[in-house]
């Protein structure tokens, strides 16, 4: 009794503690080592490095698409990690300590923090298969996905939403819409919906925007939560509204009257991207590369409806799949890229006065 | 000497605790909130000059306000009840206050959302019954958030107030009434100013929690319900504004405490008198 106590009492000990993780780590990386001999690109066995983002189904299939399919052919170990937060990532960038090597930020994320992120080693990485649109000198664009109009089919019937200016229509869809609680992206949609042409939009003209948003102020439920807006679509508690059309994917695949339209579709980026400071930034170099493969895209398109961004990966989606997908050759026609630049320097202040707007 | 040197052992833990978890974090925020971008106020002043920023605090100590008076004035006859019921009723009772306590707070918010909307169980109650015929808005505006908010913190109201109320000697009220009080200025004269210290316990519970709230205003407000603490939190993460998140988080801290030497000066008068 007293023995095995002491042994479980010495196994908590820091040291002992860091002794069983090195045997676990040097095991795991061994068999991984094994494992990927064969296809080796870059021989990376025995390394190893950390992959964080967003949790949940989303970041189960990228372990399955990216993280897994890398460790085979490098022999690196990959370990998971997260949740992404601003907040956190921030501070360990500034504290000079990361302890994430891979991580999935959004774009206007990216954009507005360049400085805390390593510069690709584009003679590592090859993204010279991607379309180019969604690569950044300090990420990869992993995937794509949209703003887009979405309604309940049992709400609206017949007459589905075909434009913004539809959504913004009281007359024609009395009661509440969905929209986002968030400055990003309804100047957008909101300029649209005033009849602004998609590519007219940038510079913003904010205060037109403002001004067709108080035309609807109070026929709005606004969400900050997307799984609140999958609710509000759900139950019919909206017909009409703005929803990503991941979320709507979601809950028609699972029987929901719900749809989206890809009419004035707003597409928006994840990147992948490597803290300033990495402590294992080579293997994350090598590792972006996976990311770019079109085998793995396609995995993580069929999984989750989240769209590729190397075009060669169209070729293995699966029909059902591709209506869902932002950057198939239709949907992409019908929508755009929403400005990042723009957002980076324009973000904190229009925030600031979107708050002001929703009090007044 | 001896046993003041055991207590201050005593209290050792409590005080590594508090310096290393309080003490240390608020002097760090309270430094990053004067001396970013450069050494000076500029934040203070962006706080206390700009509409949005004085506009949320007034939410927030509205909301918190309302919180508070709700929680007092549904919570008292509650305390009242479980102080003069049998037994077995009383424990009833307890269990029932503290189930909120039992689930995590998001999900009991989520849960308010499915009850609260326009098709949601009491709109298709009252249309069942014929009560209404269109639904109404119970939640996406301050009502939601009010009544998530009272929910969730009764219980800081109802057990200070039960743990007074519980001490009060009832032949207070009684020889009141035999000296010829009619029971409302019995009640007002007599037993009202002996919960005080409970009263003000629990509305300085709810008050001081409501303050910082965010989950609760984020999913169950409409436009106008933003809070300070969900400002402070889009700062940080959004945009890592740690300065202003800062001096907003120094502003509540500071606006609680002035709160908290307040209600203890008028609880202290009161006693005086009486």
């Amino acid at each position: 009794m007293t023995k095995s106590l002491k042994i479980s009492q010495s196994a908590l000990t820091r040291r002992g503690f860091m002794k069983t993780a090195l045997y676990a780590t040097v095991s795991v990386s061994a068999i991984g080592a094994m494992a990927g001999k064969a296809y080796a690109a870059a021989d990376l066995s025995g390394r190893e490095m950390v992959f964080a983002s967003w949790g949940g189904s989303y970041q189960g299939a990228q372990e399955a698409a990216y993280c897994n399919p890398f460790m085979k052919s490098s022999g690196a170990t990959v370990i998971q990690d997260g949740p992404m937060s601003g907040s956190k990532l921030r501070t360990m960038v500034e504290a000079g300590a990361p302890v994430w090597d891979v991580v999935d930020v959004t774009d206007t994320f990216l954009f507005a923090n360049e400085e805390l992120f390593e510069d690709l080693d584009f003679d590592i990485v090859d993204a010279s298969a991607l379309d180019q649109s969604y690569v950044h000198p300090k990420g990869i664009g992993c995937i794509v996905w949209s703003y887009n109009i979405g309604f309940n089919t049992d709400v609206v019937g017949d007459d589905a939403p075909q434009s913004w200016a539809d959504v913004f229509d009281v007359a024609k869809y009395p009661g509440k819409r969905a929209l986002r609680d968030r400055v990003y992206p309804m100047m957008e949609i909101a300029l649209m919906a005033d009849g602004v042409a998609a590519e007219d939009l940038y510079p913003l003209d904010v205060d037109r925007a403002f001004a067709k948003l108080d035309t609807i102020k109070d026929d709005v439920i606004w969400y900050s939560s997307n799984s609140v807006s999958q609710q509000l679509f759900v139950d019919g508690e909206v017909g009409v509204g703005v929803i990503l059309n991941g979320r709507a994917f979601d809950v028609n695949q699972k029987g929901a009257p719900v749809d989206i339209s890809w009419n004035q579709n707003i597409r928006s980026i994840d990147y992948l991207v490597i803290p300033k400071g990495a402590p294992n930034a080579e293997v994350a170099q090598h590792f972006m590369t996976a990311t770019a493969d079109a085998d793995n895209q396609a995995l993580m398109a069929n999984t989750l409806a989240y769209a590729p961004v190397n075009p060669a990966a169209f070729a293995d989606v699966k029909p059902e799949v591709l209506p869902w997908l932002a950057t198939s050759e239709e949907n992409q026609a019908k929508g755009f890229l929403i400005r990042a630049d723009y957002w980076r320097d324009n973000l904190a202040e229009l925030t600031e006065r979107w708050n002001e707007w929703k009090l007044s | 000497m001896l046993a003041r040197n055991r207590n201050l052992l005593l209290l050792l833990p409590a005080i590594l605790l508090v310096g290393a978890c309080f003490i240390y974090p608020v002097t760090w925020l309270l430094q990053r909130s004067v001396s970013e971008p450069v050494w000076g106020l500029q934040n203070y002043v962006t706080i206390f000059t700009k509409n949005i920023y004085i506009g949320v605090l007034w939410n927030t100590a509205s909301i918190a306000g309302a919180t508070t008076i709700l929680c007092a004035l549904i919570g008292f006859p509650v305390a009242y009840s479980m102080v003069h019921s049998r037994p077995w009723i009383r424990r009833v009772l307890i269990f029932v206050v503290l189930i909120p306590f039992w689930t995590s707070i998001l999900v009991r918010t989520f849960a308010w959302l499915v009850i609260l909307q326009r098709g949601g169980l009491i709109n298709d109650m009252l249309i069942g019954i014929g009560l209404i015929t269109e639904p109404l808005d119970l939640v996406y505006n301050r009502f939601g958030v009010l009544l998530g908010m009272v929910q969730i913190l009764l219980p800081f109201m109802v057990f200070p107030l039960f743990s007074v109320m519980a001490r009060i000697d009832g032949s207070y009220f009684k020889a009141a009434i035999n000296l010829g009080a009619n029971p409302i200025r019995a009640f007002l004269r007599v037993y009202l100013p002996l919960t005080m210290p409970g009263l003000a316990t629990g509305a300085m519970l709810v008050f001081i929690i409501s303050l910082g709230y965010f989950i609760t205003p984020e999913m169950l407000g409409g436009r106008g319900d933003t809070m300070i603490a969900q400002l402070i939190f889009q700062r940080i993460d959004e945009f890592g504004d740690w300065p202003l998140a800062s001096a907003l988080a120094i502003v509540l801290l500071v606006g609680t405490g002035l709160l908290f030497v307040f209600i203890n000066a008028v609880l202290k008068f009161r006693r005086g008198r009486i």
